[in-house]
Order: structure tokens, then sequence, then C-alpha cells
């Protein structure tokens, strides 16, 4: 069977997700734990300021659960330093971005629907139509974040205390994802007309690409030592 | 041509910059109409935005150069704009509090041009500490390079979004209107000769900064080219 | 006489102001061995790491294939192998796994037979599906060993290969880069002391105070300064 290395870069990622199993539970874990935080904190009630504060609630849980899945992903690779073995393969810089950002992408993924379900249940929502527009607007926000935090994480990996400067640098980059997700996601479940959504849409869609490029073409710089 | 020289003739110029402007601000420009007197806090705001975010633009393309060319002048350069810089952001946003206070009644407000700016003020801030972590070595600057092209990406990004989430749904504080409603020629004038002051100021202590960075990097290969012909001589 | 696959140029890696290594010379050629002796801390695996391309010289050159390590083309990363202190491979994955998982990556046709072989050679045949995790030290080395050479590399590069091995462990890895050398391999290796690189063939170099030099000949070295299978270009 003839794989591409990306794919086996990326199916190695999954097998040892599958096989150590704590990172999906964990990122579903934190993001349960955010949520009812929220609920306490913002004490919602119902209609439209409910579905406001249910779409803030969700897209804090992914960045947050963002955040440590992207530094779990790198740090696998720190293990035994099998991030320069890799360096010295002939596997391209960019291909081993695509398969870090990738496996990122999947876990948050994975994440984001328990997110949304516990979402429905936390903040009295219904699971109907409304709920299902937001899925195009989390998978974006989730892959801009993956990108993203995937080249971040490439550098605080590689400092020590680097795990405080993931965040510092990640939340404010992020932020024009972050107003779009949320404005996306409220104007989906308090049905609101199709406009606005695909206004934000489109926001999040220019992050994403911009995002993508930019970590392709600047993960190698990141990748070597000193 | 001296260096020397150079970095004075920026200071004189400044200096000189600096006075006009205070005294047109202060003396020649009318007062505004609608905000009175705190109104002229706007002509230290506005060119303090235009530097930080200039300043911004030069960390980038100080990045791109050091990754591409290898120069360590190139992250000197970009590390001194990031510095100066976050300077003039801070000033922006404690001027625009400054100014928000008595005409809205509140520190702070989260209209569209202060909040791309806070935005600003973190990325910056992220950037520094991100030196600070990584320490002087070559890994530092090609970290700051990178993190320094992809936050000037983000900017223009963060800029349409935030606009968009202000007019959408607008703050629940009157927001300045679009561009500066500036009727009287003077004030015109005033603002474009407090834009000229403050980039005379910001290029010149940028120099000043420049400067510092490239001794630092000339001691340390001084310091290697001394450590190894310590060892040599006890070969 | 053939080109060096492996060569130091002056090579110089201060980290600070702190010299480590200093005017390094060092040619291999197809076929040979190079051993770079040192005490703990004398930066033998800083050597390694520079010839390797993982990091950059101060002064100096490291190249391989005549092209500076640095920046090497994929192509020519396919044909190194490097062994070092840290093992390389993914405690949660089996050894079968690991190994399979780069030789998809090394493009080495048929990977699935081809790990099983190497599996083989290093004795790991029998917990070849076992977790590495649960390896003891010396069967980390031989599989990471295994990973190093698994792609037929023309150039090796080994950082203590010989460190917590036993006997039968170390006659292996002893073997096995034997053959790689006598398939032209070029080798280079640091150890602490010289013995068991020696009677591979391989020219000692004593890497002291950031400086390379021979070693001093002794009885058993003399043939090998008669005939000398690496040298030291000055």
């Amino acid at each position: 069977m003839v794989t591409t290395p990306f794919v086996a870069v990326l199916r190695k990622d999954l097998l040892l997700e599958v096989r150590g199993g704590q990172s999906t539970v964990a990122l579903g874990a934190l993001s349960l734990l955010v949520l009812v935080v929220l609920v306490f904190a913002f004490n919602p009630g119902g209609g439209e300021q409910g579905a406001e504060a249910a779409a803030g609630a969700l897209w804090v849980a992914l960045v947050f659960s963002g955040m440590l899945g992207a530094t779990r992903a790198i740090s696998a690779e720190n293990e035994n330093g099998c991030i320069r073995a890799l360096l010295m393969s002939p596997l391209d810089r960019a291909a081993l971005y695509a398969a870090k950002l990738a496996a990122a992408f999947i876990f948050m993924a994975v994440a984001e629907a328990a997110s949304i379900i516990l979402m429905v249940l936390f903040f009295n929502l219904e699971f109907d139509a409304r709920v299902m527009r937001l899925v195009p607007a989390v998978l974006l926000g989730a892959l801009g974040f993956a990108a993203l935090a995937t080249l971040l994480a490439g550098i605080s990996s590689r400092l020590r205390g680097g795990d405080l400067i993931l965040p510092l640098l990640a939340v404010p980059m992020f932020v024009p994802a972050l107003i779009a997700g949320v404005k996306a996601s409220a104007s989906a479940l308090g049905g609101a007309p199709m406009g606005e959504f695909a206004l934000w849409l489109k926001v999040l869609i220019a992050f994403d690409v911009m995002f993508v490029a930019a970590g392709y073409l600047l993960f190698e710089y990141v990748a070597g030592e000193e | 041509m001296n260096g020397r020289a150079v970095r004075l003739g920026l200071g004189l110029i400044t200096l000189a910059l600096m006075l006009a402007a205070l005294y047109m601000v202060f003396v020649y420009v009318p007062t505004e109409a609608d905000q009175g007197i705190v109104q002229r806090i706007f002509y230290f705001h506005v060119p303090c935005a235009w530097v930080a975010f200039a300043s911004f633009a030069l960390v980038a393309i100080a990045g791109i150069f050091y990754l591409w060319l290898g120069q360590q002048v190139w992250d000197d350069l970009g590390y001194a704009a990031a510095e100066t810089g976050m300077v003039f952001c801070t000033l922006v946003l404690v001027t625009g509090s400054i100014w928000a206070k008595p005409i809205w009644g509140a520190w702070w407000t989260w209209d569209s041009r202060l909040t791309t700016t806070l935005i600003l003020w973190l990325l910056y801030g992220g950037y520094l500490m991100l030196r600070a972590m990584a320490g002087d070595s070559e890994q530092g600057a090609r970290f700051g390079a990178v993190v320094g092209i992809v936050a000037a990406i983000d900017v223009p990004i963060v800029i349409v979004s935030v606009r968009l989430w202000r007019t959408i749904h607008p703050a629940v504080l009157v927001t300045r209107q679009g561009g500066h409603g500036l009727e009287d020629p003077r004030m015109v004038a005033t603002l474009l000769v407090s834009l000229a002051a403050f980039t005379a100021l910001f290029i010149w202590i940028l120099c000043l900064r420049f400067v510092t960075l490239r001794m630092h990097t000339r001691l340390g290969a001084l310091a290697r080219s001394l450590a190894l012909a310590e060892a040599a001589a006890q070969d | 006489m053939t080109a060096a696959l492996i060569e130091a140029r002056a090579l110089g890696k201060s980290f600070g102001p702190t010299p480590v290594l200093r005017d390094v010379n060092l040619s291999v050629e197809a076929g040979r061995g190079a051993a770079v002796i040192g005490a703990n801390g004398a930066g033998k695996s800083t050597l390694i790491r520079l010839l390797a391309g993982l990091s950059a010289p101060s002064l100096g050159g490291a190249l391989l294939f005549g092209e500076p390590a640095r920046s090497l083309r994929p192509a020519l990363r396919r044909r190194i192998g490097l062994l070092s202190h840290q093992s390389f491979v993914y405690p949660n994955l089996t050894a079968r796994e690991n190994l399979e998982f780069y030789a998809t990556l090394y493009g080495v046709a048929d990977a699935r037979a081809q790990a099983a072989e190497w599996l083989e050679r290093v004795a790991l045949g029998a917990v070849a599906d076992a977790r590495v995790r649960a390896y003891s030290r010396g069967m980390e080395q031989r599989l990471a060993i295994a990973r190093a050479m698994l792609a037929r590399p023309d150039v090796l590069m080994l950082d203590e290969p010989f460190a917590a091995l036993d006997a039968d462990g170390a006659a292996l890895a002893a073997a096995l880069v034997r053959e790689a050398m006598s398939q032209g391999c070029a080798v280079l290796a640091s150890a602490h002391s010289a013995g068991a690189l020696e009677e591979l063939g391989f020219a000692a170099l004593t890497l002291s105070r950031g400086r390379l030099v021979h070693a001093e000949p002794s009885a058993t070295r003399q043939s090998v300064a008669r005939a000398p299978l690496a040298r030291q270009v000055s």
C-alpha cells in the first residue's frame, strides 16, 4: 500500500491518539468544565440573550480546548526527540505542518461536537436546524485555531516556560475569528436571517485561508534548531 | 556619514517639530465646539496610533528580511521597532482613555479603533515576552520574525472584523463617527504637523534603540572571538 | 580517491561566548569509519548535531555529500541515518509500527517486509508487537539502531552506539555497522573510548578542549595508522 508521507504522519498521530486516548477525552472534559463555569458565571435566560450567551460559551470552550490540543500534539513529538527524526527525514516541512494541522483539527472537531451537545443541554436550547447551522462556523473556527496554534506550538514547545507564550500569542491573534465565530453562532442560534450569518462565515474563511497559508510557509522556520 | 551626527541631527529635527506641534496644539488651533479643550488630545492620540501601526509593519518587514537573508542586522531592526512601537501603542491606549472619560464618562470604550489598538498592544506584548523568554539567541530572532510576520498578517483581519462587530451591533456608548470630521483648516494643519513631529520622534528613538542593539550584537561577536583566542592561546 | 561524504571544514560552534568546538576538520569517505572519542561534555554530540544539519555552525562548514548539512535536499536526507542519545521512537507505538512508519517516511520499498526483517536483525522479532514503552534501555537502543539503518543510508552518524547495550547487543550493532561499511556507507561514530570502534577499523580522533586531534598511535593502532581509513584534513 502506497501512502504519502503526509498520510503516514497523520495516521501515526491518530494511531497514537487512539492508543493514548488522552487528548480527545481531555479536550472534551475541559470543554465540559468551561461550559459549566460559564453557566454559573452568566446565569443565562432564554431567548436572544440566551442564544448569545450560549454562542459565547461555546467559543470560549473552543479556544481553551484548542490550546490544550495544540500543545499536546506537539509535545507528543518531543518525547524521545522524534521531532528531530522527522526533520532529518526526507519529509517536506510543509507536509509535516499539514499533518500536524490535520491532527489538531480532527481532535478539536471531535471535542467541539461534544461541546455543541453540552451547550444545547446546558443552555436549554433545542436540537434543531439552528444548531445545525452552527456546524460550519465551528468547523471553520477550529481549522483556523488549529492552523494558528500548530505554528505557535512549534515555537512554545521549544522554550522553557513556553506554555505561557502559546495563549499569550494565540488569543489576540485569534480575535477576528473569535468575533466572527461568536457572531455567526449567535445569529444562527437566534434564528436571524442568513445575510449576517453568511457575512461572518466569509470572515472566518478569510481568516482560515490566511493562517493556513502563513503556517504552511513559515513552519520550516519554526522547526529548526539553533 | 557619521552616525553620531545623524542621530544628533534627527534629535534636533524632532525637537523643532515637537516644539512647533506643541505650539500649534495648545495655542494655534481653535477649541473644538462639541468636546472642548479635551479634544486637543486628538492631536497626540492619532499620530501615536499611526506610528504604532507603522512600526508593526516595520517589525514584519524586518522579520521577512531576516528569514530570507539571515543577517542579524534585520533582527536588530525588528526588535528595536517592536520596543519603540510598543511605547507608542501604550500611549494610544492611555490618551484614548484620558479622552474617553470626560467625553463619554467611561475610562474605556469598545469602539472599533481603540479595540483594534488593544489587540495590537497584546500582539506587541506577546512578541516582547517571546523575545525575553527566548533570550539572546538565533532561535529567538527566528521565532520573533515568524511571530512578527503572522501578527502583521492578522492585523488587517482584526481591523475588518472589529469594524463589522461595531457597526452591526453598535456599542452601548456612542462611538466616534467615521473620519476625523475636521472642518477648520487650522485643525488639519495642526494634525499634519503633529503627525510629522511624532514620526520624527519615532524615527529618532528607533535609531537610538537600533544602534544600541547593534552594539550589543557586535559585543557578542567580539566576546566570541575573544573566547576563541583565549582558548587558542592555551593550546 | 572518492569524495568525502561527511566533511567538517574549520568547523566551530560557540554557545554565547563559550566555544565548544574550534577549527574541527575531518572527512569520511564511502566505506570508511571515523570515531570521535571524548569525555562527557567534550562536544561529541554537538559535532554530530552540526554534521547532521540539526544545528547551525558558528564558523566554518559541515557538509554531507559535499553540500551544507543544514539545508540538505530531501533526496539527500533520504540517504542519511542518525542515531542519537534520544531514541527517536514513539513510546506508545509498537516496535513494528515505529519501523513501518519510518520506512514509509523514507520511501523504502515494501516497508512492512523491511521493517520485519530489521526487527529480526536486531533480535527484537519476538517483542515486535509490544509497545516501546515497555522496552528496556538496551532493547530501545537496538530499535533505534534499526530505525537509523533501515533505509540503508549512505551516511551513518552514531552518537555513542554501544551505550546501554550488553555484550550480545554490542556484537549485533558492530556486525551491522561492519556490513553497512562494506556496502559503501560512510560512518561517523562517537564514544568514550576507542576500543570497540577501532576493532571495526575506525580511525580514532580525540576531541579535547574543542579541537580534534589524531589519537596517539599504540600497538593495535599502528596498523590502522599505516593505512588510514579516515583522514584528518589539516
